[in-house]
């Protein structure tokens, strides 16, 4: 699944982030890697979609959330 | 030599820091053959200098945009004998990146765990002498938004300066080989550094009530738009006073100098370069520190409560269509009411080219000003329905002129493989300290007025020049010379002499094209005391009108009208731009490509309105 489709309030783990190298230079800068747990704060259509982690409220936009593979967790 | 660096994520507070250790002693400029701010500064503590350099901003430094191109340089070519990394106290698990990246470096290095109060705030506590027997270097709890405790932060350089401290623990990337493992490793790093020292790994997370509003998508839109305008009246209701205090200069100084200096038989020039020019100088410059005064106490207060950020979030699908990030929403909307005050907005902005951008940007945004006095002129020569027309037309070639400054600039400001979309945090809601921003607002204030008036005064001598005429008659000003002999030229955008003329007052001040066009028509006040009274008032708009419409055809008029709304700004706008950006260069380019599209969009409104009318 990709952290794009997810609904809000769910908890998620990273389980893929693809493989450019810009991309993954930014999104681990900012506190993402593959194992991340993250919560799914807000998610609507055509808006970044806003997510809890590390202690802090990340405003990741559409088109990368794509390309970040999840699994839900309990 | 006494050198430090200040290095830190964005909203690390960085240049809270900077600004207070170094107050009015810095110096801003860019870093060589990079559109990346370089500030450095100085500061004297017990008899000693110390100088200081602010980093650029970044969340990382393995990365390969200039700016952590540029840290990472200057840190390991040893520029700096003491490093001082700023982290988030509030989110030390995030912040603390940027210390598990300098981790390799082997420079002597200070921990600041800024924002306390926040972390606080949110239940977070932190064992600072524990984090930094496991770190080998000394780490400080503070709060740099509150003026208090920067002794403990001098004291710390000074000690850490001549008995410096290295880094005795670091991520293991030995095993590490990609990109992605060496990430893990750091944050494995920092959890380990952090067990037990503060809480970490809780998803809870619960949205305040409002800003569950502020983040909706449609309503959350209007709400950024409204607390922007909201905050631009405030800032107008904080910067009227000065202005009227400033707008006594002229009132009070004018006759009394001028008598003074006639009786004592000074010429006539003089005269009045001292009444005129030199308490109207003053007025304008008054009038510009005021807005930068309350443009930057409201955008200081927005930004660090964290309101700007979710602007940014609100705006950024639409702007990154012009190469801007999301927040340049708010200096764009201030522009509608004053360019100086947009181009001052700026200063939320992440860096140098989008700050740049964004300014070129707000100058197409046409202003109060405008509003007011173009309106007047095309009801001299078209019925309401065709004012409403021209309305029209100037809000919508906003967003062409817009499009085309993106298009000029963007690729150099805002490089198109710097374009990624938008991965920011949304800080929690902080707590205000109002100290900092006055302070900061106020040494704002007080160099643009400096700055002005030096800007004000050259660009003020060298119109007067141009217009002064010895006979009284506006024939024999140098002004009407050039104005006539380039006419030929000018004609081919549809501009006569007197048009054009008017074009170039344009230029220095919006309210000033009335009172120009009225002295060259009507000629009943001087054009110096029509520019610099800058009055609407005193215009017989019914005799203007009628002479207008014998010499003006309507499609030279509404060449005119366009050419003025969209040339540059204003002499303040232009100068602010310059202290904003510290290059003249740019400042230059933009200014260049405002006359000249202000003059080519003419020449095509008066081509096709000339099949028409």
């Amino acid at each position: 699944m990709k952290l794009s489709d997810m609904q809000k309030d769910k908890c998620v783990r990273v389980k893929s982030l693809g493989v450019d190298a810009h991309f993954l230079n930014r999104i681990t800068s900012i506190g993402i890697t593959e194992g991340t747990t993250i919560r799914v704060v807000r998610n609507d259509r055509k808006m970044p979609v806003l997510v809890y982690v590390r202690q802090t409220l990340l405003a990741l936009n559409r088109e990368d959330c794509e390309k970040i593979e999840i699994e839900e967790v309990a | 030599m006494n050198s430090i660096a200040l290095l830190g994520q964005p909203n690390s507070g960085k240049s809270t820091v900077f600004n207070a250790l170094t107050g009015a002693r810095q110096h801003v400029g860019n870093w060589p053959g990079k559109t990346v701010e370089k500030k450095e500064g100085s500061f004297t503590y017990k008899g000693a200098k110390y100088t200081i350099t602010d980093l650029p901003g970044s969340y990382g430094l393995t990365g390969n945009s200039d700016e952590e191109k540029i840290t990472v340089d200057y840190i390991k070519a040893g520029h700096a004998d003491l490093v001082c990394i700023l982290v988030d106290a509030s989110q030390l698990e995030r912040s603390m990146y940027m210390l598990a990246e300098f981790a390799g470096m082997n420079v002597p290095s200070v921990l600041v765990l800024n924002m306390m109060d926040v972390a606080e705030d949110k239940g977070i506590s932190v064992n600072a002498g524990e984090l930094s027997r496991r770190l080998g270097i000394p780490v400080l709890p503070f709060t740099a938004a509150d003026g208090k405790g920067y002794d403990r932060l001098r004291d710390l350089f000074e000690t850490e300066l001549s008995s410096p401290h290295l880094l005795t623990s670091a991520p293991n990337l030995a095993e590490a080989k990609s990109l992605k493992e060496q990430g893990e490793a750091k944050y494995t790093w920092i959890t380990q550094m952090l067990e037990g020292v503060t809480t970490t790994g809780s998803l809870d997370y619960k949205m305040s009530r409002f800003d569950r509003l502020a983040t909706a998508p449609v309503l959350g839109k209007f709400i950024s738009i409204g607390v922007i305008l909201l905050g631009f009246i405030v800032a107008m209701a904080i910067c009227m006073p000065f202005m009227m205090l400033g707008s006594m200069f002229p009132v009070l100084m004018n006759e009394p100098i001028a008598n003074a200096l006639t009786a004592i038989h000074i010429h006539p020039w003089l005269v009045s370069i001292f009444s005129l020019l030199i308490p109207n100088t003053l007025y304008f410059s008054t009038a510009m520190a005021a807005f930068v005064l309350g443009v930057n106490l409201v955008f200081g207060y927005l930004e660090e409560k964290g309101f700007i950020a979710r602007t940014a979030y609100q705006f950024d699908g639409v702007l990154s269509k012009v190469g801007l990030q999301g927040k340049a929403v708010a200096p764009i909307l201030m522009g509608f009411g004053c360019t100086i005050g947009g181009t001052s907005g700026t200063r939320v902005m992440d860096n140098w080219g989008q700050k740049m951008l964004a300014m070129a940007i707000v100058w197409a945004v046409p202003c109060g000003s405008i509003w007011a006095v173009m309106p007047v002129i095309s009801g001299m020569f078209f019925p309401w329905w065709g004012t409403l027309l021209v309305c029209v037309g100037i809000l919508a070639y906003v967003f062409v002129l817009m499009w085309f400054v993106s298009l000029v600039f963007g690729k150099k400001l805002s490089p198109v493989e710097t374009r990624t979309g938008m991965i920011m945090e949304l800080p929690p809601y902080h707590k205000v300290h109002w100290g900092h921003i006055v302070k900061e607002a106020f040494y704002k204030a007080g160099d643009i007025f400096v700055r002005a008036f030096r800007t004000v005064i050259v660009i003020s001598v060298i119109f007067w020049v141009l217009q002064y005429s010895a006979s009284g008659s506006l024939e024999d000003s140098l002004l009407y010379k050039i104005g006539t002999f380039i006419e030929p030229v000018t004609k081919i955008f549809g501009l006569g002499w007197q048009s054009f003329m008017t074009f170039l007052s344009s230029a220095f001040a919006k309210e000033a094209v009335l009172g120009v066009l009225n002295a060259i028509f009507v000629g009943q006040s001087s054009l110096l005391d029509a520019t610099f009274h800058a009055k609407t008032s005193g215009v017989e708009g019914m005799a203007l009108a009628q002479i207008m419409s014998q010499t003006i055809a309507p499609a030279e008029a509404l060449a005119l009208i366009f050419a003025c709304t969209f040339n540059i700004p204003c002499v303040m706008a232009l100068s602010t731009t310059y202290r904003e950006s510290h290059s003249l260069k740019w400042t230059a380019r933009v200014a260049a490509f405002y006359v000249g599209s202000a003059l080519l969009l003419a020449c095509i409104v008066y081509h096709i309105a000339s099949l028409f009318m």
